[in-house]
């Protein structure tokens, strides 16, 4: 079986900035929920941009197998489904049932799975009943939730996500880690929220100037005090006593 | 007036409000009789006065100043009998009238059409009758985030406020609201951008594809005869039959 998420030397820049990505290479299986952490404009957006099909550079990205090229760009979007950070940017249709049911129908699906699909999705981030409501008239939290929904309803293998905690506060944070620990997708998270990433994720990616720094579990990575600080992180609070530099 | 198909009520509006522009420009009596649709639908609807009133005047004043150009412009005299009333005015007042009239009954059967109708099944309804579905999609994002541009630009207006401590003179005025104007604009193209990945990202390849049913019934059937007997009774009138 081929692996989640494939990067091989992938390499990225902008005319005007110069490279954003440098010869990045990792690997993720199947069901792990991996935190790309890193400061602001560390390029972690920009990789998940790139695993989307959204940007094209040097090197691989194999996603579930198939290359990340324009070509094959409906087929890897079939299978890794993208939550930007604005929810507001994610939610465009006039209601959140016509939002939520909006892939779906872009998969040529039959209606009566198009309506199964996006009422279960939305019932699985605690949604039920508010599938009339336009997503504007929604708060912070069952914003982003409705986000989840509209990727959930296409039923990918992968879900990338982009500072998904920004702007929510500790409730609504609690229930979205609560929502996204209990799905079984393969999850690559990009925040520079350290608590949320230690919350949720097994597994840290470390990226700054464009480069992988650190890639293991995320206990190890974020529990190294003085790692974090040279790359502008904290050590979230659950690890700080496991911290060698405590 | 809600259960309505949104088609039939959308075509009935268009109907009604080309019968009342076409209407010869002087004729207020027959303006004041087509009022009758719109404030049926209101009542039907249970649309409340003091709404419709507040939104007729948010518009009012382009209207208003085009009218009262017409009342310059022709400076006859025509002698007016409206019922057991009888006097004398310019053709120009008649004119202004006759505009201000329309524009208050046509607005008022589009407030009709828009309070008594979700905006999601107007749009669906457009897209049956055959409209162009990147017109349709293009309304529906109008819709969608006229909120938050108005949001940002609130936002911008509060941060201006909160650091304007005197006043500037007009020409920083401008300077400092094309400035904001030419941010917004930026802000708007970027998040352009991002609902266009958004929509790639979840298979959109430039069709709309829509799950709404619509199905007329014999309200709706009641409804576009009533609209037609009242349109051909005012036909006939204006033709003097």
């Amino acid at each position: 079986m081929a692996q989640a998420v494939e990067v091989r030397g992938f390499t990225f820049g902008y005319t005007d900035t110069g490279a954003v990505l440098t010869d990045i290479t990792l690997s993720i299986e199947h069901g792990e929920k991996v935190a790309l952490i890193g400061p602001n404009g560390a390029g972690k957006s920009t990789l998940l941009l790139a695993m989307s099909v959204f940007i094209q550079g040097s090197g691989t990205i194999l996603i579930d197998g198939i290359e990340a090229t324009r070509k094959n760009a409906k087929e890897v979007r079939s299978v890794i489904g993208s939550v930007l950070q604005n929810p507001d940017e994610q939610l465009f249709m006039p209601t959140l049932f016509e939002d939520v049911a909006f892939g779906p129908m872009n998969m040529g699906l039959s209606r009566q799975e198009v309506v199964a699909r996006s009422m279960r999705a939305i019932a699985t981030v605690g949604l039920a009943g508010m599938e009339d409501r336009p997503p504007h008239h929604l708060s912070a939290g069952q914003k982003r939730a409705a986000a989840v929904a509209t990727i959930l309803s296409m039923s990918p293998k992968i879900i990338t996500m982009d500072e998904p905690d920004t702007s929510l506060d500790p409730r609504s944070r609690n229930n979205l880690i609560a929502l996204l620990a209990s799905l079984e997708q393969t999850f690559i998270i990009a925040t520079c929220s350290m608590e949320f990433a230690a919350a949720l994720c097994s597994r840290a990616i470390l990226i700054d100037g464009g480069r992988v720094i650190a890639d293991g579990p995320a206990a190890l990575v974020m529990s190294d005090a003085e790692l974090m600080r040279a790359h502008g992180l904290e050590t979230p609070a659950a690890f700080r006593d496991r911290s060698p530099n405590h | 007036m809600h259960r309505l198909d949104s088609r039939t009520k959308l075509l009935a509006t268009i109907a009604f409000t080309m019968f009342v522009i076409a209407l010869p420009p002087a004729s207020v009596s027959m303006v004041i009789c087509a009022a009758v649709w719109p404030v049926a639908i209101l009542v039907a609807g249970r649309v409340p006065p003091g709404f419709v009133i507040r939104h007729i005047l948010i518009v009012s004043p382009f209207v208003a100043v085009l009218a009262a150009w017409t009342a310059f412009y022709d400076r006859s005299m025509v002698h007016v009998v409206f019922g057991p009333f009888a006097f004398v005015t310019s053709g120009g007042a008649l004119r202004c009238a006759g505009i201000i009239g329309r524009f208050v009954v046509t607005m008022a059967a589009l407030i009709g059409l828009v309070a008594t109708t979700r905006f999601t099944d107007l749009l669906a309804g457009m897209a049956r009758l055959g409209l162009p579905g990147i017109l349709v999609m293009q309304l529906g994002f109008l819709h969608r985030y006229i909120f938050l541009l108005i949001d940002r630009a609130e936002h911008m207006l509060r941060a201006r406020a909160g650091r304007k401590l005197r006043n500037l003179g007009l020409r920083q005025e401008l300077k400092t609201a094309a400035a904001m104007i030419g941010t917004l604009c930026l802000n708007s193209i970027e998040m352009a951008w991002r609902i266009s990945t958004a929509m790639q990202a979840r298979g959109f390849d430039g069709r709309l594809h829509t799950l709404k049913e619509m199905r007329l019934g014999r309200n709706d059937g009641v409804f576009a005869g009533a609209t037609a007997i009242f349109l051909l009774g005012l036909y006939l009138l204006a033709r003097g039959v």
